[in-house]
């Protein structure tokens, strides 16, 4: 989650408003308030918004949002005669570029960690933890252009941010706590990144850290940015976002040119899209002057292109408009979720429950009718409880979860009866008698199905008990069936029994065996029967 | 006033006629312990009937020592009044009762020994120990020394003296059916008819009843069946579906790029199987890649098969609704289900590893966002929440997006899921040409808040007590923000 830290402060000097105005129509543009601080508030972005992750970038939106600016922010490029050469070798390691010169920057110790913030939630939101896009920003005036971003050897050597020696970089992946973090980017290559100037000053081993040498200080007054990876579009996003908000603060932004493209390109792009299309979508009658006056508020350029048109200018900084309906979202935020006149769908249709509920709720009135108290436990569970506590054999056919979080939890259920017997240990403290059933999904192989399965328990709890009551059970269900003897080590031997249909067991009853109740460490007698719900004559087949 | 019981009816018609006496008496009289009657007049004493008196009374016997005494009298008394002038102790020692009443004396300063004689001291007698022993006196000081010297013992009795109220003669005037009562009726007095002249006892309905508990259905699952029942009354189908899924309808067919975080191991169950992909998923593909005939950018770069076909458990059940619409691409569609999904997170009290969500779609001509609002706001307040609000949320395969929110007192709003109107790049690739609201709601903090729970895992993990002591009809109480 991508929690900003907004300074009432700058925010105020930003926006033009006062901080309560702010703080009141925040949530309703997209985002949550997380804590609110004597000096700032801590607000959740959503992942599709990264130009909201700086306080420059929440500003721009809420200006237009509060209606104090509308319309598309217009930033000027101007040429730096700065040059940057891509080593054709990094093709398969991390082959795309972006950069920019920023200069007339004022930076003090808040804005510098503000910078920092906004590069740490591009990484996560647009970066994917670094590996799909990497951030560096240096200081301009420690380096001498052009730049050269290269394939280099492991065995090469620079001082990393916050040492004094050099390392090479292979040292780094162990040393560096950042290389610890994201050695697994870029081990498995021959050759790693690296970002050097003319003078073979390292600047930046991208993904993993950057040089000491161009390190960002209160006294840095020009910036070059370099952002680096694996996906061309998600790198100029990052490097528009990171400028725009720049520009914002009131630096100014400068091209590079990379393999003779100009970058960055801060100009909108555009889409022509339906009135009648986002109308539809939304529910809300708009003229096309109104919704271009509600996108410009959401800081597009808008202009109705005759009466059913309107053509849009999506700033650069905009990652999430891929589709003409993540405008018309726009168009119903600056609408106002809240000023929706809200009514039901008008579809007409007859509902029905589904058949498995169906025979879930007979199952549930015929126990409850025998005097069963109906449990809900997890259908997460570990094969000690599932087989080895019951006296059963392991089954390959039971699922593992292939990174468990915890040992209790590692199988998806095949059986639900040990899970009772669980509850029932849960609960031996309380009054007896206790009889507890419950139903739902298990799994066999990879198909879900449903069972049931009761425990009784108390002093005089037998065969008898479990025998009458899965009868009464089977009876209800009207499912006939014949009882054999069974092998079910479970049970007590001589008091157990398959419950067979068609030949083929469905289920079982009997008495619990004694060495079955100590695992669970229960000390009365347990009555208990298990049913495979397939056998219910016309069980749904899926 | 209460009822009497057949006992108590006796107890007062014996004392009606004896006034005031005691149990023993009374017992003779009723043929019964005089325990029992003692039982039965306090029963009748706390319905105002008649006065118990518990009055104790002391008593002393002797012991056979004492009994002896009876006769020799004391020992000191027999040594005392074998002094003579001129005894000497040799004389006193030839006694059976030198040892003691010698002693005695001397304690007492009754005699002194000059020389070898021993002499009385004069004015002195053992007349008070004497009328002690004749004529014990409860708390008198020779009395005392008498028990204490193993001669006497004390002994206490109690005596219950029970006399009629006025109340309780009053009541033997109006006359008192002192007939044989009934306990439980048997099939023979029902068919012979000897019901009619039965004295049934009749039983006293202020004394709290044995507590019975009934065998019923989870207060949980009640709470599902609600929520169940308001779709169903709403006319949507119900789905019901696999819990392990391919990632393919998990996340690629929901628009959720490959490299999306939320598919990563760390929040996903993964299960080394795999499955096919469906028919069709090629349209997919061109999806991601490039949005395929919509005005969709799609993700970029390459859709890789082989992780669609990872299998995992679950995440949510919009991966039912997505392939419910695969198979029903003409409107009107009406869908729902409430079942468990899985995601890998650490268990805290608010966080399980599985827990309910309750998913539903509409898909029609002409249904809008503004649709999808409403049923939201419908559904929370059938629930009882009567206040709810629509901020704007997002999800990778819904546009617009909503996370519904609803005033809780004391919490304020709480979020309870998410909603949206599919993308289309969802809907597109199987031939669903009809918007479709989508939401995903949690069920399990409805039930929290309705329930009144702290812990989630007290649904999954019940305390007996907790399901025993719940109503079955707990109704929704609208809950309006002050």
């Amino acid at each position: 989650m991508a929690i900003i830290s907004l300074s009432y402060k700058y925010l105020e000097r930003l926006i033009g408003t006062d901080r309560d105005t702010i703080l009141k129509r925040l949530p309703m543009i997209g985002s949550e308030v997380e804590r609110l601080e004597e000096d700032h508030a801590d607000v959740e972005f959503f992942p599709n918004r990264p130009d909201l992750f700086s306080v420059e970038g929440v500003a721009r939106a809420m200006r237009g949002f509060l209606d104090i600016e509308a319309g598309l922010p217009v930033y000027s490029v101007k040429p730096s005669g700065i040059s940057f050469t891509v080593d054709p070798n990094l093709k398969n390691i991390r082959p795309f570029l972006a950069s920019a010169v920023i200069r007339n920057v004022s930076f003090d110790d808040e804005s510098i960690l503000s910078v920092m913030a906004l590069q740490e939630a591009l990484h996560w939101a647009v970066g994917r933890g670094r590996s799909k896009v990497a951030i560096g920003i240096h200081d301009l005036d420690t380096i001498t252009a052009p730049f050269h971003y290269k394939a280099a050897l492991r065995s090469r050597k620079f001082v990393p941010l916050d040492f004094t020696k050099e390392l090479t970089l292979d040292e780094i992946l162990i040393e560096h706590p950042k290389g610890r973090d994201y050695a697994k980017i870029v081990k498995d290559f021959a050759f790693f990144p690296l970002i050097t100037d003319n003078e073979d000053n390292v600047c930046s081993f991208p993904p993993i850290i950057n040089g000491e040498r161009t390190r960002v200080t209160t006294g840095t007054k020009n910036i070059l940015l370099d952002v680096t990876g694996t996906d061309q579009r998600a790198v100029n996003v990052a490097a528009n976002i990171i400028c725009t908000a720049m520009a914002e603060a009131g630096a100014t932004i400068e091209s590079v040119e990379i393999n003779g493209d100009v970058i960055p390109n801060l100009n909108p792009s555009e889409r022509t899209v339906s009135v009648r299309e986002c109308t539809d979508l939304v529910g809300v009658d708009l003229s096309a002057p109104q919704m271009a006056g509600l996108l410009e508020k959401m800081r597009f350029g808008a202009q109705p292109v005759g009466t059913d048109e309107v053509r849009v200018q999506v700033p650069c900084y905009r990652a999430d408009i891929m589709h003409d309906w993540d405008l018309f979202e726009d168009v119903a935020i600056a609408y106002g979720y809240e000023n929706f006149s809200v009514e039901v769908p008008p579809t007409f249709s007859i509902g029905t429950e589904n058949p498995v509920n169906t025979i879930a709720a007979q199952v549930r009135m015929i126990l409850a009718g025998l005097g069963y108290l109906e449990m809900m436990p997890f259908t997460l569970t570990n094969e000690k409880v599932l087989c080895d506590y019951l006296n059963r054999p392991r089954c390959s056919s039971t699922l593992h979860l292939m990174h468990p979080i915890s040992e209790e939890y590692t199988v998806v259920r095949t059986e639900i009866l040990p899970l009772l017997l669980e509850m029932l240990q849960v609960n031996r403290h309380r009054e007896l008698p206790q009889r507890l059933f419950a139903t739902g999904d298990v799994l066999s192989d990879l198909k879900t199905n449903q069972r049931l399965a009761a425990v009784s328990t108390h002093t005089v709890a037998d065969f008898s008990e479990a025998y009458a009551n899965a009868d009464a059970v089977l009876r209800e269900l009207g499912i006939t069936y014949v009882a054999e003897v069974s092998d079910d080590e479970a049970f007590i031997e001589g008091r157990r029994a398959d419950i067979v249909v068609d030949g083929k067991k469905v289920g079982v009853c009997g008495e619990i065996h004694p060495a079955v109740l100590i695992a669970f460490e229960l000390e009365q007698p347990v009555a208990a029967f298990e049913l495979d719900l397939r056998a219910v004559p016309g069980y749904p087949s899926r | 006033m209460a009822e009497l019981t057949l006992n108590e009816k006796r107890l007062l018609a014996a004392l009606s006629k004896e006034k005031k006496t005691d149990s023993v008496h009374l017992a003779a009289i009723l043929n019964a312990t005089p325990e029992a009657v003692v039982q039965w007049a306090h029963l009748t004493d706390d319905k105002g009937l008649v006065n118990v008196e518990r009055i104790v009374e002391k008593s002393f016997e002797y012991t056979e020592e004492g009994k002896a005494y009876l006769h020799t009298g004391l020992p000191e008394t027999q040594i005392l009044n074998s002094i003579k002038p001129g005894t000497t102790l040799a004389d006193l020692q030839g006694y059976p009762a030198f040892k003691i009443g010698f002693g005695q004396l001397r304690k007492k300063g009754l005699i002194r020994v000059e020389g070898s004689s021993v002499v009385k001291n004069e004015g002195n007698s053992t007349q008070a120990e004497e009328s002690a022993l004749r004529n014990p006196v409860s708390g008198d000081l020779n009395t005392k020394e008498l028990i204490k010297r193993g001669i006497l013992v004390e002994s206490e009795s109690i005596r219950y003296v029970i006399s009629i109220t006025h109340e309780g003669t009053a009541l033997v005037n109006q006359g008192l059916d002192i007939r044989e009562e009934i306990g439980n009726l048997t099939r023979d007095q029902i068919l012979s008819g000897t019901w009619k002249t039965a004295n049934l006892r009749k039983y006293d309905v202020k004394k709290l009843p044995k507590t019975v508990y009934p065998g019923k259905s989870h207060p949980y699952q009640r709470l599902i069946d609600e929520m169940r029942q308001i779709l169903l009354e709403m006319g949507f189908t119900e789905m019901h579906g696999e819990i392990v899924q391919s990632a393919f309808w998990n996340f690629d067919a929901l628009f959720q790029p490959q490299d999306h975080p939320a598919r990563e191991m760390q929040d996903t169950f993964y299960l080394k199987e795999e499955a096919s992909l469906p028919k069709g998923w090629e349209c997919l593909r061109d999806m991601h890649e490039h949005g395929g005939n919509t005005s969709s950018t799609g993700w970029g770069g390459k859709w890789n098969p082989q992780k669609a076909q990872q299998c995992v458990l679950r995440t949510h059940t919009t991966s039912l609704s997505i392939q419910y619409l695969a198979t029903h691409p003409e409107p009107p569609v009406k869908a729902f289900c409430i079942g468990r999904v899985y995601r890998r997170e650490a268990i805290d009290p608010t966080h399980t590893l599985e827990f309910e969500q309750l998913e539903g779609i509409v898909m029609d001509k002409g249904v809008t966002f503004r649709h999808l609002l409403g049923f939201l706001k419908e559904f929370y307040q059938r629930m009882g929440f009567s206040d709810v609000r629509f901020r704007p949320g997002f999800f990778p395969y819904t546009e617009p997006s909503v996370e519904p929110e609803i005033w809780v007192d004391g919490l304020g709003w709480v979020e309870m899921g998410g909603a949206g109107v599919f993308r289309q790049e969802v809907t597109d690739p199987w031939g669903v040409k009809c918007p479709v609201l989508a939401w995903g709601l949690g069920v399990s903090r409805v039930a929290m808040l309705r329930l009144g729970l702290k812990d989630l895992r007290q649904l999954y993990q019940s305390d007996l007590e907790w399901i025993r002591n719940s109503p079955v009809h707990a109704p929704a109480q609208t809950r309006r923000k002050v």
